[in-house]
């Protein structure tokens, strides 16, 4: 299957999209180059439906535009658009049988009955859904569902893949290896998608790039590794992951870098901060902390919570100064369980990708 | 010894004390079936032969057990078919609930509709045995063909019409963006709360031969409304709304997924219409042409009132039985009624059962505006406007009718009309009790019932469900001629009284009230039921403190609905009340036939009001609106 498919790449210019007073998408521009994954991903009610269902066309946007390769889309019906949907309730059409729901594409666009019969045989086999052709959707279970609902988008030969958090209906075993299952079908086919999804680990597991969204902006697009280094605000800092972060004293700064205080210790930020006058903030993740028994390091505190998740333990811990931070112990040894209330010590690392401000 | 008696059963096992109980259980019953034997037997005194003694005559007499043994046995068989389920007997709740169901059905639904079929199979009054004889009768009567053939036609035509129209209303009102959608929801029902014979007066009103439209407006004086025509039209106006209800359900339930994946997938708009949401609505589009088939073979009101003779089986059933007093020839001509609707029936029962596909999935977006050709909108719009003016003229003429001297000729406003209803009063207090007793009694019925279908597990639960939804498939002329034949000549103690048309209408009605607390139980958790059964709680605490508190809104729509039903009724009220419980719309139809079309205004008007007083006390008590109330 996969030779035939032409992929496209997806470009969005100054994309808005106002519901009355609501800014439901606002200024978007992004750009998704041919056969890769970008992710959406950003709490709900950000703009994230409504920007894909404006790829897709459900939605006529208030200003911008859409191109699909070089094709400006922006005014083209969703039916003449070189994309295909899998939607979060699946959508099957509850009235006709696993085949005709997969067919139904095909019969729209008035393909060869005997072309048809070929592309849902194979549609059916890449799925791995032999056996199943004559049942109704109610019939299968909902990992079954979910692969009729991308055979149904894939046997149109889409350029462009469409995802609405097509994951949030499965149990959390089941969407941890269909996940894997869309990312390496991504992948052989070379088809360039968007996915949409409020889930963070999905997001960084499964996209070649991630966009952050909050309130219809476009907050930062980078690969999952940037986004986690070098967050471009608090919000998404926050976003990525537990984060701590804390207010620092700027000593030094200039193009190569900068060097800042905090909790007494002076670190060093490969990237300036924008603006090193203002409020700037690190961001210290709690894996990169080292929590130690009293008086070893410079950084004293004191414990207030610990919870034990098997592979790592997770303190939260009060600074002198009561800044408090969390910090995560990977593979604890018997002697680094500290009991709540003992004095500690933190060490903190010398480097840091960035700084926020 | 008392001390003894009381402290005994604690010596006995679980296993004792419970056959003990059952064993209570069995002879109380055996004692109620002697009673109910009693009942329906009675020795009376019949007139054996005659002697003249000189100048006297003397009459002999003889005793003679007159009454229904089939039935008791019926009865019989009833309460001891439970028994036979082991599951049934360890639980009596369970099993005197289904015993006292199963009684209900028997004695109320399956008996007086059995017995029209056996009069009809009856050479004559005293015959026994099986005849043919009322068909041939029925054969060599020109009458019956032309009736038939007449009350298949009037069906089809009113059932497709209403059910098109009906649709596209639906349509309307809840997919496209037309303005004033609030107000027209509700006017294009409005004729849901009125009895359906007011609309055929109301057109009479204003399209018959003194019409307010036809004559005094358009002076057209050759115009004639009576007749097929103006059945139709009577039909459309009254069974459209239900066929809008139905499929605004429907449409609004669609899930915009569905039908946004169709666009996706390369469907342009009308590809999508036809291929996903015309398929989607279909089962419920049949349902309602079906259900609006039925009602329209059995209207008896509107052909009576504006049919000009046109012959329909329901009027001429009654006709046959009550002008004519031929009761055998009646019920065969009943029969001929019943075989269509429930034809009619049993296939939408199918339907529904088979195809239904309005799933509410959690987080589904629904109910969404289609982007609709302007021409198109504004088409379907005016529909809705011309139903919301021609219901508001409609009911609008009952008012303005009964406020004014003598509608057609002399319109100064006058309270005499008002003033006349004085002499109906007894009727009206007549219809009240009957109407408050049987909405009581289905209420509980639909409720029990509901509990045994919806949450219970037994054999021939599907067999109690369609007992208690059949009535709905038989005209109420039939339902009529069945509690005549079954309890009228039988010398029982109810004969005559309000206690024959309370039942009746409660059971008529049953279905409907059923459905919704059918629904209303699936709602329920049976989460919550298990958790009060688990803390020690007795199947009937849990009904009475969990279960039914949880239920009382579906209860209270279901008594509203029935009461409505009941209030409104004609077609077996003809046959039912008597001379001490004539019923208001009894005396209503009367007038309208031999009053002035003002006097007849005024009971029009009153009986609607009553409705609406109705309608708002189920508002409040309930927060539902009368367009939820009518919703199958
Ligand atoms: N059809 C609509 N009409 C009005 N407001 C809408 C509509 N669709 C979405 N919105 C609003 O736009 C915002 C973004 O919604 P959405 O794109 O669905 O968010 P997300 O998918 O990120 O959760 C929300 O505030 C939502 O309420
Ligand atoms: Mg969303």
């Amino acid at each position: 299957m996969s030779e035939v498919f032409s992929t496209a790449s997806i470009r969005l210019e100054n994309l808005s999209k106002h519901f009355d007073l609501v800014k439901a998408v606002d200024e978007v521009s992004l750009e998704v180059e041919a056969g890769t994954l970008v992710c959406l991903l950003g709490p709900s009610g950000c703009g994230k439906t409504t920007t894909l269902r404006m790829i897709a066309g459900f939605e006529e946007p208030t200003m911008g535009r859409v191109f699909i390769g070089t094709d400006d889309v922006t005014n083209v019906p969703p039916y003449a658009r070189p994309t295909a949907m899998v939607f979060q309730s699946y959508a099957l059409f509850p009235h006709m049988s696993i085949q005709d729901n997969i067919a139904y594409g095909l019969r729209a666009r008035r393909t060869p009955r005997a072309e048809i019969k070929t592309r849902v045989q194979d549609a059916v086999a890449l799925m791995e859904l032999q056996g199943h052709e004559k049942k109704s959707p109610p019939q299968l279970s909902g990992g079954q569902q979910q692969r009729v609902a991308l055979a149904r988008a894939l046997v149109i030969r889409p350029k462009v893949l469409l995802f609405d958090e097509p994951l949030s209906n499965l149990d959390a075993q089941l969407r941890v290896r269909m996940r894997s299952e869309i990312r390496a079908l991504q992948r052989q086919l070379g088809i360039t998608s968007v996915y949409v999804t409020h889930d963070q680990e999905e997001a960084f597991s499964i996209g070649d790039q991630v966009a952050i969204m909050n309130k219809g902006k476009l907050i930062q697009l980078g690969r999952p590794r940037d986004l986690y280094r070098q967050p471009a605000d608090r919000f998404v800092a926050e976003f990525v992951g537990v984060s701590n972060i804390v207010p620092v004293e700027v000593l030094e700064s200039n193009a190569n870098g900068a060097t800042v205080r905090v909790l007494g210790q002076t670190i060093r930020s490969r990237r300036p901060p924008q603006d090193p006058q203002g409020q700037v903030s690190i961001v210290l993740r709690p894996e990169a902390l080292i929590i130690e028994k009293a008086g070893q390091t410079e950084v004293p505190a004191r414990v207030l919570t610990m919870a034990f998740t098997g592979p790592i333990a997770r303190y939260t811990v009060a600074a002198d100064d009561d800044t408090v931070l969390t910090v995560d112990l990977p593979n604890p040894s018997p002697d680094q369980f500290f009991s709540e209330g003992t004095a500690v010590s933190l060490q903190l690392p010398p480097e840091v990708p960035a700084l926020l401000g | 010894m008392a001390n003894n008696l009381l402290s005994l059963p604690q010596r006995w096992s679980a296993q004792q004390q419970r056959r003990i109980a059952f064993a209570a259980l069995i002879l109380v019953e055996v004692l109620l079936l002697v009673f109910i034997g009693t009942q329906l037997f009675q020795v009376q005194a019949v007139e054996d032969y005659r002697q003249t003694v000189g100048d006297t005559e003397i009459v002999h007499f003889r005793n003679e057990i007159v009454g229904d043994p089939p039935l008791l046995v019926l009865i019989a068989i009833g309460l001891g078919l439970p028994l036979a389920s082991k599951r049934l007997r360890r639980e009596p709740v369970l099993l005197v609930t289904l015993q006292a169901a199963i009684l209900g059905l028997v004695v109320f639904v399956l008996w007086p509709l059995a017995q029209v079929f056996v009069e009809g199979f009856k050479a004559g009054q005293e015959a026994a045995g099986f005849s043919l004889i009322q068909f041939e009768k029925l054969l060599a009567m020109p009458m019956v063909a032309r009736a038939s053939r007449n009350t298949l036609l009037i069906g089809a035509i009113t059932a497709t019409l209403s059910t098109l129209v009906g649709t596209l209303i639906a349509y309307t009102l809840t997919l496209t963006d037309v303005p004033w959608k609030r107000w027209l929801r509700i006017l294009t029902i409005l004729p849901l709360v009125s009895p359906p014979f007011a609309v055929s007066f109301a057109i009479i009103l204003l399209f018959g031969r003194r019409g307010l439209i036809t004559y005094d407006l358009l002076h057209i004086t050759q115009y004639n409304i009576y007749g097929p025509q103006g059945i139709v039209f009577v039909q459309l106006v009254s069974e459209i709304p239900l066929a809008a209800l139905i499929l605004s359900a429907v449409f609004a339930s669609i899930s915009r997924d569905l039908e946004e994946a169709a666009e996706d997938l390369g469907g342009r708009p009308l590809y999508v219409l036809r291929t996903v949401t015309f398929p989607l609505v279909t089962p419920a589009i049949l349902t309602a042409a079906l259900l609006n088939f039925i009602s329209s073979i059995s209207d008896f009101g509107n052909p009576m009132l504006i049919g000009g003779g046109y012959q329909m089986l329901a009027p001429q059933a009654f006709i046959q039985l009550i002008e004519l007093f031929d009761l055998q020839l009646g019920a065969a001509l009943a029969m001929l009624l019943v075989i269509p609707a429930l034809a009619a029936f049993l296939l939408q029962h199918w339907i529904t059962s088979r195809r239904s596909y309005v799933t509410v999935t959690s987080g589904a977006r629904t109910g969404h505006i289609r982007p609709l050709p302007g021409w198109i909108k504004w088409s379907l719009f005016s529909l809705c406007i011309f139903m919301a003016i021609l219901n508001v003229l409609l009911y609008g003429s009952i008012f303005v009718g009964a406020a004014v001297k003598t509608w057609g000729f002399d319109f100064t406003p006058t309270l005499r009309n008002i003033y006349g209803l004085g002499s109906a009063l007894p009727m009206l207090k007549n219809s009240l009790i009957v109407s408050v007793g049987s909405g009581v009694l289905g209420g509980v019925i639909g409720i029990m019932l509901a509990w045994l279908v919806a949450r219970q597990k037994f054999p021939g639960r599907g067999a109690l469900d369609f007992s208690a939804t059949v009535m709905y498939a038989i005209p109420g002329t039939v339902v009529g001629i069945g509690y005549i034949i079954a309890f009228n000549a039988a010398p029982y103690f109810w004969t005559g009284t309000f206690l024959i048309i309370i039942v009746a209408y409660a059971f008529r009605r049953l279905p409907v009230g059923l459905r919704t607390s059918i629904a209303a139980q699936k709602q329920i958790d049976p989460v919550l039921e298990e958790a009060s059964l688990d803390l020690g709680a007795s199947r009937l605490r849990t009904f009475t403190r969990i279960t039914f508190p949880l239920l009382s809104r579906a209860f209270f729509a279901g008594v509203i609905y029935i009461f409505i039903r009941s209030m409104t009724d004609l077609s077996a009220a003809v046959f039912l009340n008597s001379g001490r419980t004539q019923l208001f719309t009894v005396r209503m139809f009367r007038v309208m036939i031999t009053g002035t079309p003002s006097e007849a205004a005024a009971f029009a008007a009153l009986l609607i009001v009553i409705i609406l007083i109705a309608l708002a006390i189920l508002g409040k008590v309930t927060g539902k609106s009368f367009v939820d109330l009518f919703r199958i």
